[in-house]
């Protein structure tokens, strides 16, 4: 059907999507709206304030919990990207594609409840398994290592992130042409020279991207994390048992707003990235295309 | 290329199968295990499966299975259109940027969107405030919050955005010309949905599907939150397991969830051949 036939069925199609993300984001946004409210949810009477978000930053839990988040956000971030870029790479030259596209999917598909549980009897078994090695061996050295705490969080952030990690970069690394990488080669160019100076510029986008949802996705985590964390909490732990133990405070509000500024602000950074280089790409095509004034 | 940097490529393959997918399998090894005090001793019994099948748990798991795939056809009916208009009539340098506006709603906290809808939906919530406001209703709802349609409200609020990727990832492999062809062979749009545009997007359609029904089944905090005293799934039901020193109890229940999703991603494959969600990566 032309849209210029009939405008307004496109006009429609496009009301219609902007009310679905709109009704999506409305549970969001009156979250914001009531973490302003000084009389907090359901008064009569709405007064500005800012005091909660000064509440949540003047509490040591809280404050405490954020840096490990944080800290656990920068390094699943480490270990999930540089992951997501060699399964990419090493996807695009697999023969047989459905053992690596399953292992490195399924994690999508697995209930977080479920796939936390798996982990964390399996946790326990291998720390059961190394103490028993380090008694045999007469050294205490690998009592810790699968003890549940920091690295065991880590773990199951980094399964949690992989897949939506690799799905980016690999439809970035989709637009790159192998060619390129094949005439760096013919030069000379090693293959590390090659894919650092020819191929990474190219999907610099993809893992910049990446590396933004591996930090969103971290803010956002409570289940597996809850189960395999140990003694520390997170700022969504702290979060959710607070909701569960005492319901919506006007603190529980300010912390949920906070938690969705930070996936606002990077992803709305991303969509304004996005659009100037592709505006700054657009200008430099359209100038290569003119003719040369003599 | 060197041993050193071949091996490299093989690290976050190695890393995926000693923490993923050894777990998941060992799921069903420790679902027969004993139950101790306070953990599990190796041997064979079925106890955790005949207390699995022989109790309630099995129709609040059946349950949840028919609240997950009614949240399965509601996002189907919301959410495909949205990625066939967008493949369809947007300009194709804009597409991308269309498709980002759902990631805002999906990358926001899936806590944060589940324990929001309680305000949204209660008594005195957004809802029923608008519609008293607007005179439609004379008295508040009540039958939304801590009933199965919460549930199912929340689990199409929570997933409503993954349809809408994976049917566009699905319809990016769809020509565009294949939608011109149809209307100049006059096909109805009925016609074209069930004939053309359905089978050729069917592997995203399918995955899209399957991540929302086992997740519908198996993310504890929906019911949890929304759903009331008596609403359970699957997910719940393991993490009330572990909570109550149960280890084989909540491995069978996610030994029979990871079963599930297998089969559903085995036949799914046998149909549809499902790394077609992931055409355009390959081009």
């Amino acid at each position: 059907m032309n849209d210029y036939a009939n405008p307004w069925s496109y006009r429609l199609q496009w009301a219609y999507m902007l009310l679905v993300v709109a009704t999506l984001m409305t549970p969001v946004f009156y979250v914001m709206y009531v973490s302003f409210n000084e009389n907090g949810f359901g008064a009569a009477e709405y007064v500005f304030t800012t005091e909660w978000y000064g509440v949540v930053f003047g509490d040591k839990l809280m404050m405490n919990a954020l840096g490990w988040t944080v800290s656990l956000a920068i390094c699943t971030t480490l270990i999930t990207v540089p992951f997501a870029v060699l399964s990419a790479k090493f996807y695009k030259n697999a023969r047989n594609k459905l053992p690596v596209l399953f292992l490195l999917m399924l994690p999508l598909f697995v209930a977080p409840d479920i796939f936390g549980s798996a982990l964390l009897v399996y946790f326990k078994n291998l720390n059961f398994a190394f103490q028993w090695l380090g008694d045999q061996l007469g050294t205490g050295m690998f009592d810790a290592w699968f003890r549940l705490g920091f690295m065991t969080a880590l773990i199951g952030l980094v399964i949690y992130t992989i897949p939506y990690a690799f799905i980016v970069v690999l439809i970035t690394m989709g637009r790159y042409r192998e060619e390129q990488t094949e005439a760096a080669r013919s030069c000379g160019a090693s293959s590390w020279r090659a894919f650092w100076d020819i191929e990474f510029p190219q999907i610099r986008p993809g893992v910049a991207s990446s590396c933004a949802f591996t930090v969103i996705l971290c803010f956002n985590e409570y289940t597996r994390t809850s189960l395999l964390k140990g003694g520390f909490d997170t700022f969504t732990t702290v979060l959710v048992s607070q909701m569960l133990n005492t319901g919506m405070s006007e603190q529980s509000y300010a912390m949920s707003a906070m938690v969705s500024y930070v996936a606002i602000a990077l992803i709305g950074g991303i969509i304004l990235w996005t659009l100037v280089r592709s505006d700054k790409l657009g200008r430099e095509a359209r100038a290569k295309a003119e003719p040369v004034a003599a | 290329m060197n041993r050193l940097a071949r091996g490299a490529f093989w690290v976050p393959l190695i890393f995926m199968a000693v923490f993923f997918a050894l777990p998941l399998l060992l799921t069903a090894v420790w679902s027969v295990f004993e139950r101790t005090m306070f953990w599990m001793e190796p041997g064979f019994t079925l106890f955790s499966y005949e207390n699995f099948f022989t109790s309630a748990r099995l129709w609040n798991f059946l349950a949840s299975m028919w609240h997950s795939l009614i949240s399965v056809l509601i996002c189907l009916v919301l959410g495909f259109p949205i990625a066939v208009f967008v493949r369809r009539r947007i300009p194709q340098v804009a597409q991308h940027r269309v498709v980002l506006l759902f990631i805002l709603p999906f990358m926001v906290s899936e806590i944060i969107r589940i324990f929001a809808l309680r305000p949204v939906l209660q008594r005195n919530g957004l809802v029923n405030h608008t519609l008293l406001h607007l005179g439609v209703i004379s008295e508040p709802i009540t039958s939304i919050l801590y009933t199965p349609t919460g549930v199912i409200i929340g689990e199409v609020l929570s997933f409503l955005p993954f349809i809408v990727f994976s049917g566009f990832l699905a319809m990016e492999a769809v020509p565009k010309h294949v939608f011109e062809v149809c209307e100049d062979l006059g096909a109805s749009t009925v016609r074209t949905y069930r004939d053309v545009i359905l089978p050729l997007a069917a592997p995203g359609i399918f995955a899209g599907s399957v991540f929302i029904f086992v997740n519908g089944i198996g993310v504890a905090l929906l019911p949890n939150i929304l759903g009331g005293p008596g609403a359970v799934n699957a997910g719940l039901i393991a993490t009330q397991a572990i909570v109550a020193l149960d280890f084989p109890l909540a491995m069978a229940v996610s030994a029979i969830m990871i079963s599930t999703l297998l089969a559903l991603l085995y036949i799914g494959h046998r149909l549809f051949d499902l790394t077609h969600v992931l055409e355009p990566a390959k081009r």
